[in-house]
């Protein structure tokens, strides 16, 4: 009896681990680690706009069939008003994402960071992270 | 090098005859485009309306100028050859939607602009727009020109081009080899050629078949209007086949395909000539529901088979697709 208690106690935390290490990030709140941020057939980043903490990883997955970048650097910008980048704060830039492909970036400066699509700027295609201080 | 009209002539005696194509990125209404010639049908008046706009095309005087001449001059600099590829990722299939109307381009009910020509190749008639408070609004019937769409994968993308005539002509020297294919849902894959060049238009001039550098549709008059103006890297008119599955189900078509500055805006909305970002490209193919009507030097409706049933259960009668994950090259020869 009291081995089968300590198996479905065991199964448990085994599964309470690997929930917990699966689960998507959750913006806003800081709590997880990685943020996840889907792009779509409709030219969207889903969310557009998360809120993070210093320290927080972000991936990008191209959920969509298309083509997708994510861009964060004012040279390659069409229209100055779609890029952000804190002061201090490295551009970066996927390149190009087949569907199915992920990216991911560690946010190490606060600030506002206003990203975009190279190919789909002009159709809308552009996102937001807030990166808060580390508490 | 013989005329691709000449070639067609003797192949297809009429009425690809003399075969010129043309023409341009194009097209009009689709879904209403039988209901509409069976109301202009019955409606003699506006029968008339339409042989007198189609004579009208203001740039036909231009194109009869040209295309008899047997040595056109050549491209100033010599001849450019340009490729652009696409070899991963989706296209955009453009469906059947009303056009919204560009009060630049179309002007106002008191003072149209862009009515004259076939409808929906070079002009759009007034009789053929919305009016809402004293403005143009949107087309009353749907055409390839709008802005809904769906995704489709596996878009694949080739284009070899040379523009080496300068002008409309009865021959070229300007080439073509073309190849494009996407995917539906089903695993169905489209497919549309070309390789043939008009060496002239009809009621607009197709620089030999190939051009490069130049603007078109919106206010030149050069392709249809409900197309914003753009600036063009290169264009091409010509002839080719639609195919399904490897086989051919509809052809020869005319093809028109060009690589421009982006003219898509939120949400993938075809937009105004105010909405144009120049330093995004992309290229656009169509297969335009038209055929060349060589006797008027005009064009006449003639849905596309494309072999891709629409929700409603109708074949889309056109193919008006954008490839936007593109390499680019091009060079003097």
């Amino acid at each position: 009896m009291k081995k089968i208690a300590l198996f479905v106690l065991s199964a448990l935390m085994l599964w309470v681990a690997v929930v917990a290490f699966a689960a998507p990030g959750k913006s806003k709140t800081g709590h997880s680690k990685v943020v996840h941020i889907t792009m779509t057939n409709t030219l969207k980043f889903n969310p557009a706009s998360d809120t993070i903490r210093v320290g927080q990883t972000v991936e990008w997955r191209n959920t969509s069939l298309l083509v997708h970048t994510v861009t964060c650097d004012p040279k390659k910008a069409a229209k100055p008003e779609h890029v952000a980048l804190p002061e201090g704060a490295e551009p970066f830039d996927s390149g190009n994402m087949d569907p199915d492909a992920t990216f991911r970036h560690t946010f190490t400066v606060p600030g506002v960071y206003k990203y975009f699509c190279i190919p789909h700027e002009a159709a809308g295609m552009v996102g937001e992270i807030v990166v808060l201080p580390a508490k | 090098m013989r005329s691709v009209y000449q070639k067609f002539h003797r192949r297809w005696q009429r009425p690809f005859g003399k075969l010129v194509l043309l023409a341009a990125a194009v097209g009009l209404f689709m879904a209403g485009t039988v209901r509409l010639q069976a109301q202009m049908k019955e409606n003699p008046k506006m029968m008339q309306m339409i042989k007198k706009m189609k004579q009208k095309a203001v740039a036909k005087d231009y194109v009869r100028a040209h295309m008899k001449v047997k040595n056109p001059k050549k491209l100033l600099g010599g001849p450019i050859e340009v490729t652009v590829t696409q070899n991963s990722g989706g296209v955009f299939v453009a469906l059947p939607d009303f056009r919204r109307l560009d009060p630049r381009i179309f002007g106002t009910p008191e003072m149209p602009r862009a009515f004259e020509g076939t409808p929906g190749i070079t002009g759009l008639p007034v009789f053929l727009r919305e009016v809402e408070n004293g403005q143009f609004t949107k087309m009353k019937k749907k055409s390839p020109f709008g802005d809904k769409y769906i995704v489709m994968a596996n878009g694949k993308l080739s284009l070899k081009a040379v523009d080496a005539t300068a002008t409309d002509a009865a021959t070229t020297e300007d080439q073509l080899q073309f190849r494009a294919s996407w995917q539906d849902k089903a695993g169905n894959t489209y497919e549309v050629r070309a390789n043939k060049v008009a060496a002239h238009g009809l009621e607009f001039p197709t620089f030999g078949g190939v051009a490069t550098n130049v603007i078109l549709h919106g206010f030149t008059g050069l392709g249809t209007p409900l197309m914003p103006s753009e600036f063009t890297y290169v264009a091409f008119w010509g002839m080719g086949q639609v195919l399904k599955n490897g086989k051919v189900v509809d052809g020869p078509r005319l093809v028109h395909g060009m690589l421009t500055e982006y003219v898509r805006t939120e949400g993938y909305k075809l937009g105004f000539d105010k909405d144009v970002t120049p330093t995004r490209l992309q290229f656009h193919l169509m297969v335009a529901p038209f055929k060349p009507d060589m006797e008027h030097m005009s064009y006449m409706p003639a849905p596309v088979k494309t072999g891709f049933k629409l929700p409603n259960g109708m074949e889309l009668p056109f193919w008006h697709v954008m490839f936007e994950n593109l390499q680019i090259s091009a060079n003097r020869k």
